[in-house]
């Protein structure tokens, strides 16, 4: 069956229109937005870039949208035809290790604590699940995820962190995420990748993309070293299972 | 070359910014005020994509090392081309060794310093913009030594007059935002009447407000952003974004700035005032 779901129009500049889907994330909106996506990219002539959120896509020309009746109606048309059971996009799974250890993992005692779990157990439920890879934003290779473990929700630090370490593994809210560099940030920082999630002179900077899953699976503070150093990290982000 | 005698407070390398790398999570950046921008290169008669310097409220001292021109504009400095006062919105013919000094800023923060063919730094993703992560340097320090081409000047755009931006005006227009509906008719009110304060806070990733409004938003789930586009935070406190503001964020968006209003916020800096004004699309 091909059931797709309504979606709402926003003007948001004179050159761009945000479209929403007013409900929670999840792995069938996700399949819906990127088919949708490719049918828009190949749609406008004065296209110029779409980015996506949770549950939303923004839609960027490159002149200034004079109908937006006009528009709407098209993308209702390109959405009614879109197949969500049919995809081109082949997704990978990436396995990402991860240095769960007080001194990577600022916040595991403290989340321990709040969370009433074991450091163990929050490691356990972190690397357990398989996540959808959303969408990439806030940096250049900031991957956010969808899947996390409900026992693992816990809200964002009132105050920012001005300064959270490259490759912090960590948890705002309902979502867990990387930071691929030294940034400020809110969330809740568990452990530590070696992996370099973001390379701008690569001709693919970012090794995954929206429709991709990811799991996270412990290493040791050697390992970490080891992967850390090696010049090719991708035999480390290969599948487990 | 270029050479950095002296550094200024923040000077970077800017041209029109990077496109078609948002969903990468990739920042578009580009000159902060992109009509004193555009206007630096035009008067020279360069490429619109030509990289310039945007010097931010000290200007550095730079010695040219090959003979060239330049343009200077933006917010109002006091320019000495070695003992020698020259003005802005012009081109300047440099020669060999000569020295410029540029002045703290007066009125606006931003200055630009276009020269004939740009600056020859490196690209990355499409854009010779710096960036933290991106770019080897994310902004000009005292080693570095930026090559220029040797290229010949054409003169028939000298003496056209640029279209120059108040940048006293403390209005800056806006479009109403997808978060907007969700605030009650106090708040917008206080939006609408209100002169609100920039704070130290304030870069080119974006400006924090001192003023915060009364009723709290909830946060939402994260979703795309623009450069201009005005957040409220659950707090209470508004965050206008800026060039280099990250591509999604997951508060509530109230306001856009229209482009202009972006450039001319660009010149503002720390306890300047400003007032929001509501615009509609004109379609």
């Amino acid at each position: 069956m091909n059931k797709t779901l309504p979606f709402t129009f926003f003007k948001i500049h004179p050159k761009a229109i945000l479209l929403e889907w007013q409900q929670e994330p999840n792995s069938d909106l996700l399949h819906e937005l990127n088919c949708f996506k490719e049918k828009i990219k190949n749609h406008f002539k004065e296209f110029s870039q779409i980015t996506q959120g949770y549950c939303s896509l923004l839609i960027q020309l490159k002149s200034n949208i004079e109908n937006s009746n006009k528009i709407n109606n098209e993308l209702i048309l390109l959405h009614k035809n879109i197949n969500t059971n049919k995809s081109d996009k082949i997704s990978k799974h990436w396995s990402i290790p991860v240095l769960y250890e007080k001194l990577f993992g600022l916040d595991l005692e403290y989340l321990s604590i709040e969370l009433k779990l074991s450091t163990e157990k929050i490691i356990s439920l972190h690397t357990k699940k398989t996540y959808n890879v959303y969408f990439i934003g806030f940096l250049p290779g900031f991957l956010y995820l969808e899947g996390l473990d409900s026992r693992l929700f816990f809200t964002r630090k009132k105050t920012p962190r001005l300064k959270i370490p490259k490759g912090a593994v960590a948890i705002g809210g309902k979502q867990t995420g990387i930071y691929p560099d030294q940034s400020p940030g809110g969330w809740q920082i568990i452990g530590n990748t070696p992996i370099k999630l973001f390379k701008p002179n690569d001709k693919k900077p970012c090794f995954a993309s929206s429709g991709d899953t990811l799991s996270f699976y412990p290493v040791s503070f050697e390992q970490y070293t080891v992967i850390l150093n090696s010049k090719n990290q991708s035999p480390y982000l290969k599948s487990k299972k | 070359m270029i050479e950095i005698l002296q550094l200024g407070w923040h000077t970077t390398i800017q041209d029109l910014g990077r496109f078609g790398q948002q969903s990468l999570g990739v920042p578009i950046s580009g000159a902060m005020d992109l009509n004193a921008f555009n206007w630096a290169n035009k008067l020279l008669n360069n490429d619109p994509n030509d990289a310039c310097f945007e010097i931010t409220i000290k200007g550095p001292i730079l010695k040219f090392h090959r003979a060239t021109y330049i343009t200077i504009t933006g917010a109002k400095v006091r320019l000495t081309l070695n003992k020698d006062h020259i003005e802005m919105y012009k081109p300047i013919s440099i020669k060999k060794g000569d020295i410029l000094h540029i002045s703290n800023t007066t009125v606006g923060c931003r200055v630009y310093i276009a020269i004939l063919g740009g600056f020859q730094t490196e690209t990355v993703l499409g854009s010779k913009s710096q960036f933290k992560g991106l770019t080897f340097n994310d902004r000009i320090d005292k080693k570095s030594v930026i090559a220029i081409n040797k290229i010949p000047f054409v003169t028939k755009l000298a003496g056209i007059k640029a279209h120059l931006i108040d940048y006293s005006n403390i209005n800056l227009k806006v479009y109403i935002g997808p978060e907007y509906h969700l605030l009650n008719t106090s708040s917008r009110n206080s939006l609408k009447i209100k002169q609100f304060t920039i704070s130290s806070q304030n870069n080119r990733m974006g400006y924090r407000l001192n003023e915060k409004i009364k009723q709290q938003l909830p946060e939402i789930w994260t979703a795309p952003t623009l450069p201009g586009t005005v957040q409220l935070t659950p707090e209470g406190t508004l965050i206008i974004l800026m060039r280099d503001a990250q591509v999604t964020g997951g508060y509530a968006r109230i306001f856009q700035l229209t482009d202009d209003a972006i450039n001319l916020l660009a010149q503002k800096s720390t306890l300047d005032q400003l007032k929001f004004e509501i615009i509609r699309y004109k379609e």
